[in-house]
């Protein structure tokens, strides 16, 4: 099946009074697709969703909507809707109204409103609440009469932005199952903001990474949690142990004073790099027995494992991830494959591939 | 808990102070003695003289129709002067409306009147009905938007983000998302300015002309000729009626949400 494009960032800068808060970022959206903006607080991610609303224009560069430039097209005039981080529903009107409303500005009859509007709130699960005021819906609740107020005008692409934040653990892990179910369910393209990896990981069928304005890596949820293409990304991707290294030549990288043979190659010889271990791919052993000699120095229990703080005798932190308990103070040793050593290029380089 | 007791003597005097008058007019007007400081006996004489008095009940009927008139004029300029003011993106420009604005409350209505006597006599308008209607709507469009202005300021940005994003344009935005949403302080801004309107006396008194008069000018020109217990009974139904206003107007700040509904399909 052939992919269609719907919408594409050309180069798109935004500046705010000269602060360049999107700097020349180019990107893909497929229809159908579950993506998810990814990066932390100020990175540019919410202004990516601003844009594509049509709540604000680019500086800088065109935004294509199948094709057609729509920078200067207003925001009632786009076929997206936005399900926003405080929901921003309606406090005057109740459940029903505030799904109804996009429908009543487009002047669609009474009959044919009520029908959208009864199938929109079954696809959320909220049959029988349209009489309710908003005051009454519990936070929960009133994600899905957004979601529902949203999806009702059948739009091709849905905004979130960050609309997971406000609720709790449970009913987070919750939603996240319903929001993937939903967008299967719908088929179309989903563009979700968040700052939480784990939510990015578990949803998304493609993850842009951002920091300052660009997008430092794009790829599957597997590609960038294994294949982290800088640190930056390793580091916002789950914990990770990076250490700086150098890359003696095609599978053979030196780190923590010792070399190791690896899977990676195509690097300069004693390029510089930086490399990632995984703490859940380190293997606590016996002492001689490891690849790595370190020294326990503190021990969290996190309920699935242990979290395990230990230092090398070159002073390097390692944190390692394991359902086996271990001493502060005792002296082990760590295993790991030749796969698990993740090595990067230490300037921000897309060219690894 | 002392300094609660201290505290409450000290309300409970201050209230006494401003509402003996009051009581004290309104006790005397069931007077049948004819005068404010012997009590002989229970009579409605005095009420039913208001209520026969045509010349009276004209004014009456005046005033309230300037006040009527007046709130309802300042109402919708009021509303229409927040929403500029909201909608003023520069903080200084939005700071300098809010001042101008402010100034004309506070500014003591001897000026405001004087001030309309002599704008009125260069213009050439004739003093009368249209003069107290004019000054009248002037002095209460300020207070209109201080009440409206609170209420737009609670307003969530995001609404207006939404409904853009559900396709509304800016009028269904103003009529189906702002509007709404101001209703209660729209009626406590009309409230006001009718309370506002059937009050003033100083601002009336410079404009009003020959063969009209509001309540409380004509009130103050009949005191001034003597004490007949009829104004006495006139300022009771005034006070009730001012305390009515205010009730309602309590009612519609308290019970505001409720008002939402006005505007549902």
């Amino acid at each position: 099946m052939e992919q269609e494009v719907i919408i594409r960032f050309d180069g798109v800068t935004k500046q705010y009074d000269g602060l360049v808060v999107l700097d020349w970022v180019s990107f893909e959206i497929e229809r159908g697709k579950f993506y998810t903006l990814l990066g932390p607080s100020g990175c540019g991610k919410t202004t990516i969703l601003r844009l594509i609303a049509g709540f604000t224009e680019p500086t800088e560069g065109t935004i294509y909507f199948h094709g057609q430039p729509v920078n200067h097209v207003p925001a009632n005039k786009r076929q997206v809707n936005t399900v926003f981080q405080d929901y921003a529903l309606f406090p005057h009107l109740n459940v029903f109204e505030n799904v109804a409303f996009g429908l009543r500005v487009k002047k669609m009859k009474e009959a044919e409103i009520r029908d959208k509007v009864a199938e929109a709130l079954q696809f959320v699960n909220l049959q029988g609440y349209e009489t309710r005021n908003i005051q009454e819906m519990s936070g929960g609740q009133r994600q899905r009469v957004a979601i529902a107020r949203a999806i009702v005008n059948e739009p091709e692409v849905l905004l979130l932005d960050e609309p997971l934040s406000a609720l709790d653990l449970k009913l987070r892990t919750e939603m996240q199952y319903e929001l993937r179910e939903l967008q299967r369910r719908l088929g179309i393209t989903f563009i979700f903001v968040t700052h939480d990896q784990e939510e990015a990981l578990a949803m998304s069928d493609q993850i842009f990474v951002l920091n300052k304005g660009k997008i430092e890596q794009s790829g599957t949820p597997k590609d960038i949690y294994d294949e982290p293409v800088n640190r930056f990304v390793a580091d916002f991707i789950g914990e990770s142990n990076i250490l700086a290294g150098r890359m003696v030549k095609d599978y053979l990288v030196e780190f923590a004073g010792k070399q190791f043979t690896c899977v990676d190659y195509g690097f300069q010889e004693n390029e510089q790099v930086d490399i990632v271990i995984r703490p859940e791919d380190l293997e606590i052993t016996a002492p001689d027995r490891g690849k790595l000699r370190v020294r326990v120095d503190s021990q969290l229990f996190r309920g699935v494992h242990y979290e395990i703080c230990c230092y090398d005798e070159n002073g390097n932190e390692w944190l390692v991830h394991s359902t086996k308990k271990a001493e502060v103070g005792e002296e082990i040793g760590l295993y790991f494959e030749a796969e698990a050593i993740h090595v990067m290029h230490v300037k921000d380089g897309d060219d690894e591939k | 808990m002392r300094r609660m007791k201290w505290g409450n003597v000290y309300l409970i005097f201050v209230f006494i102070i401003l509402y003996t008058p009051i009581f004290y007019l309104l006790f005397y007007s069931f007077n049948s003695g004819g005068t404010m400081h012997h009590f002989q006996g229970f009579t409605l004489e005095w009420y039913k003289e208001v209520f026969h008095d045509t010349r009276l009940l004209i004014i009456v009927l005046n005033t309230l129709i300037v006040a009527l008139l007046s709130a309802l004029i300042s109402t919708v300029l009021g509303v229409i002067g927040a929403l500029a003011i909201y909608y003023v993106k520069s903080r200084q420009v939005k700071n300098t409306l809010l001042t101008f604005n402010n100034v004309l409350i506070v500014s003591p209505d001897v000026i405001i009147g004087a001030s309309f006597l002599i704008l009125f006599t260069i213009a050439g308008i004739k003093l009368g009905f249209v003069s107290v209607l004019l000054s009248h709507i002037a002095f209460s469009v300020p207070i209109v938007v201080l009440m409206v202005l609170p209420k737009l300021q609670e307003m969530s940005p995001t609404w207006i983000d939404a409904a853009r994003d559900l396709g509304a344009n800016e009028w269904h935005i103003l009529t189906r998302i702002v509007l709404p949403f101001i209703t209660p302080g729209i009626f406590a801004g009309f409230f006001m300015a009718l309370t506002y309107s059937l009050d003033d006396f100083a601002v009336t008194f410079f404009v009003t002309g020959n063969g009209f008069s509001t309540l409380s000018v004509e009130i103050y020109s009949r005191a001034r000729q003597g004490i007949s217990l009829s104004i006495n009974a006139l300022s009771a139904l005034l006070f009730l009626l001012t305390i009515v206003l205010v009730a309602g107007y309590y009612w519609i700040s308290q019970k505001g949400s409720r008002l939402y509904g006005m505007w549902k399909k």
